[in-house]
This record gives C-alpha cells, structure tokens and sequence, in this order.
C-alpha cells in the first residue's frame, strides 16, 4: 500500500513519539541516528513500524 | 404507422444494451402494421426521446433472453433491430389516424409522424479497440485509470512521432509518473486553498467598475464587483450583455447583420419621437423624430399599428401630418397620465430586455458580430439567422434556464476566469472548476454565501460559525437538532482534530508477519 504525505506524517509522528517516550527500536541503528524523529523515519523507510491506516471505504 | 409508448430509462438502457433483441410490452397491437416501422419511445410522455426500428410484431410468449417492460400483463412481443438517441420530438407533431394531432402519450398511441423534417441522431462513440487496450493496459501495470483525454493524446502522440514500441511504454510511463505527481491527496483541504487561490489575487482587483474604450462604449461590470456577481449567482448581473454570433452568408455581410441587429433591439416610442401630454383636451401626442425613425427603420404605420397594442379602453387615434393625437374617450387626469406612461413605453419591435444593439468587426476580423445591451437568450436563439452555438451571454442564471446546469457551469468558469483574465490575474481554472461544480452540484445555480452553499450546511455549529450565530443556535435548541461532528468548523469549535490532511488518518496495529 502506499501512503498519501498526509498517513506517511502521521505513522512516523507516533513511531517517534513512542521512541521518544522509551520504547525499544525495532531495527539496528547507524551511529550518527540519535533523534527520536529520525529514528522513526528511519523505521518508516525500512518498513519496520508495524502502524498502518484504517482508509475509509 | 408509428408506435409511441411510454417506457422507463432503465429499459430503455437494456434495449440498448442487448438489441437486437425481443421487447415484451404490456399492449395489444390490433391494427396491421406494415414492417419494418419505427417506434418512437417517450419518456415524460410530451416528447419523443429514442426511436427503435421494430421488425416484427407477435403474440407475447416467454422466451429466453427477452426484456420485459413490466413483470405481469404482457401481451405482445416486438423486434427491436436498433434504438437510436434522438433529439427530442414534441408528441404535438404526429397526427392520430383520424388527421387530429397527438397530445400527451400516457401509456400506448398509435401516430403518425407529420413532418419527416431531419430527425437528429445523437451519437455515442465508443473507445476505440487501440484505446480500450492502452487503457486497461495501463491500469493493470500500474494501477491507474487515466482519463480518456489522455489515452487519446498519447495515441496521437505515438502516431505522430512514429513511436517504437519501446519508446511508447517510456511516454506513458512518464505520463502516469506525472499524472500521479499532480493527483491531489485525499484529505487535502482544496476548498481552502481554491478560496485563497481566488482572494488573494482578488485583493489586486479593480473595485470599480468602467467602461469600455472604443467607438462603441458599452458599460460592462469587470474587476471585483463582477467576480462577486458571478459567485453570489445573482438572478440577473448588473450589466447583461449578449454576443450574438450570425450564421454563415449572413455573417460576412454588415448590412445583412445590421439587419438582423434592428430586429433584436427593442425599440420603444420614446426611442424615436417625443410624447407629449396635453391637458387641454385630454389627448397624447406623438411627434415623430424623422431622423431617430429613419435610424432604426421604422415607419408611421409602425406606430400606429403599435398603438393598437394598448389595451388601456377605448382610444381614437387621429394621424395628421407630422404627429399622431390619441384621445380618450372619457376624461379623466388619472388615465391621461396612465395613457402617458403605457405610450411612453410601448415596444414598437425587438427583442424584450435588449436596449442596445451594435454590429462590430469580431476580433478575428473575419466576421461581423451584433453585441447588446441587455440579454434575452431565449427569444435570441430563436430568430432563424442566430448561431446558436456560439452565441453567449453573461447571465449565468439565464443560461442555467434554457441551456442546462451543465452549461451554466461551464458559464461560471468562463466568466470567472476571463474577468480574472483581464486584469492580468493568473488563477488556475482547477480552483475555479471547484466553485463552479459547488455551485452547481445540486442541479441548480447557488449562492457561495449564507444564502446558498454555507446556509445549507448539516451541521448546526458550522453554520452558527459563519453568520447570524444567534438565529441558528436558536432554532436549533428549539427543534432539538443534532451535530454529528463530521466537517472541520464543528471538530474546531468542540477542540478535535479536523478531519483534513494528518488529522482525518486512523492508525491501526499492524501484527508482523510470521
């Protein structure tokens, strides 16, 4: 599935704030990625985050 | 002999669908009918809307693969070869056995139809096989639906550079890579963004309005006061005018335009001579201007005949050499002046509601085209010289009336994007195209405003945030009505996120997989 910019936000928003509140990242980390925020675009590009969308019909 | 029935649209589309086919109709055909024939289907029972070729009538009897126009009480069975789309018929126009004329068709008729004139099939193309193929193609491999416009360009494109196939799978897949690109998100606010697209060049706008330079001055509403005109959906804008395009051989000819302009334009007694009261003896007097009448080619008799119009009492009207006397018959100041006013007016000839006409070079300057003062679509479509298709007006309300919604959308874009056009203002007709469909979703021309779109609201909250806060709290209160908290303005006042853009996504818990 591909994601509008509007879901693609919204998934690493929470994924970051889920990091930034303590929760175990879920892939192994560059050195150089230390920001919750990064982290969590990091996950999304390699397709870790297990948050999808509910779409309306 | 023709058949005329009243059928629904829904078997009107199977027929078509599935013809040649076998149609069981709930009527007996008792006369002899000389086949094949055609049968004329209506559908409000005032006109006739398709024409089927019939070519061979029976007894009803079930049979596999046949419509039915009802599920009980049929009777007969007719051949359908065809059915054709064509452009309406008034029932008025076919004649019974008996030489009187058809009036409305409520069930069955049998008629005849007069005049065979040329009956105007509507076509339907269909795709094309290349262009049916290229389509699905595309949707299976990327799984996008382009639009028709762009199948058609790039086939033509394919044609026209001789294209490999390999070439072609490049174009279309940069097509739909762009496409794509411009395809809006779902939940993106486009309403907000058309309305600033609009306002903002809105605030660089003239506010006041002025007239044309040229030998022929006419006062036309531009700038902002007609950008507001057009989106309020005023019933009649300040200042309507008309392009009248003619027909070919007239067109080309300024007399012959001219012509036809003296036609259009209503011109009034006041127009071409003074009205004079005369207290004295109770009388009104005409005193012809020789050069205004010779201007626009009327005679005395003209005037005369056209004082039969009024329908004032009895009037006796004395024609001396260089005026026209109407007396009373009974005095009395109240008429006098009443007579006063219905001669002042009194349309000699034209075209109601058109106060000017002028014949000017198009800008192409190939043909000569009457513009006026003042708009009557309807009565202008109807004079035989009128090139109804390219004849315009500025009244949008007035083409909604006689031409369709359709039309009159396409009116609001034109009209918008061309006084946005001339104060040098560039908005993209996709803002514009937005307006004009919300005004015209519902089948007629509304108001962007408290009196049309906003006023028409569900929610009570969202209402009470644009105007008149009290009246609809109110009334709201008092008919215990409900919000359901779906559009932005309510979720804002209750302090939720709106459903637009981040704020209308649902997030769910996706399980690995194992």
């Amino acid at each position: 599935m591909e994601y509008t910019r509007f879901e693609k936000a919204r998934i690493i928003g929470a994924r970051a704030l889920q990091i930034s509140m303590g929760a175990p990242v879920l892939i192994h980390l560059p050195e150089d990625i230390v920001d919750p925020l990064d982290i969590a675009m990091y996950e999304f590009e390699k397709g870790v985050i297990p948050i999808t969308v509910k779409r309306a019909k | 002999m023709n058949l005329l029935w009243k059928d629904k649209i829904e078997n009107v589309d199977k027929i078509r669908l599935n013809a040649p086919v076998y149609y069981a109709v709930d009527f007996e055909i008792k006369k002899e009918i000389e086949l094949p024939t055609y049968g004329y289907i209506t559908l409000k029972g005032s006109e006739a809307n398709y024409r089927v070729k019939i070519s061979e009538i029976r007894p009803y009897e079930n049979m596999k693969g046949i419509i039915k126009k009802t599920t009980k009480k049929l009777k007969t069975l007719l051949k359908i070869e065809e059915i054709q789309d064509i452009s309406a018929i008034p029932i008025s126009e076919f004649k019974r056995e008996d030489g009187t004329y058809l009036k409305r068709i409520t069930k069955f008729s049998y008629g005849i139809l007069e005049e065979q004139g040329e009956i105007k099939i509507k076509k339907f193309e269909e795709m094309s096989e290349e262009e049916k193929k290229l389509m699905e193609d595309i949707e299976k491999k990327y799984g996008i639906k382009l639009p028709y416009s762009i199948i058609q360009k790039l086939l033509d494109a394919k044609e026209e550079f001789s294209l490999k196939k390999s070439e072609f799978n490049k174009v279309v897949e940069r097509a739909v890579e762009v496409y794509k690109k411009r395809e809006v998100d779902p939940y993106e606010a486009v309403g907000i963004v058309a309305a600033q697209s609009i306002g903002e060049p809105g605030t660089q706008m003239t506010l006041r309005t002025f007239h044309y330079a040229g030998v022929a001055e006419m006062n036309v509403t531009l700038g902002l006061p007609r950008l507001i005109e057009i989106v309020d959906a005023r019933s009649m804008p300040s200042t309507p005018v008309m392009q009248i395009h003619l027909k070919e051989g007239i067109r080309e000819d300024e007399d012959k335009v001219k012509e036809v302009a003296k036609k259009i334009e209503s011109t009034n007694i006041i127009d071409v001579g003074n009205v004079i009261t005369n207290i004295a003896d109770m009388s009104v007097v005409i005193v012809p201007d020789k050069k205004k009448m010779e201007n626009r080619g009327i005679k005395k008799e003209d005037i005369v005949e056209g004082l039969s119009k009024l329908k004032l009492q009895k009037l006796t009207v004395e024609i001396e050499e260089d005026r026209i006397k109407i007396k009373l018959s009974e005095p009395s100041y109240k008429k006098l002046y009443q007579l006063t006013e219905n001669v002042k007016s009194l349309t000699l000839r034209g075209i109601k509601g058109i106060s000017r006409a002028i014949v000017r070079k198009s800008q192409d300057n190939r043909e000569w085209v009457i513009y006026t003062q003042g708009s009557n679509l309807k009565d202008v479509l109807d004079i035989d010289e009128v090139d109804g298709a390219r004849t315009r007006t500025n009244n949008i309300i007035e083409i909604a009336d006689v031409l369709g919604i359709e039309a009159a959308r396409n009116a609001i874009m034109e009209e918008a994007i061309n006084t946005l056009q001339q104060q040098g203002l560039n908005v993209d007709i996709r803002h514009i195209m937005l307006v004009a469909d919300i005004m015209t979703y519902n089948g007629t021309v509304e108001a962007i405003g408290r009196h049309g779109i906003a006023g028409e609201k569900e929610s009570v909250l969202a209402r009470a945030a644009f105007e008149i806060t009290a009246k609809h709290l109110l009334t709201a209160g008092v008919l215990g009505e409900e919000d359901k908290l779906r559009g932005v303005a309510e979720n804002i006042i209750v302090g939720q996120p709106v459903t637009l853009g981040t704020g209308a996504v649902t997030l769910i818990y996706k399980p690995k997989k194992r």
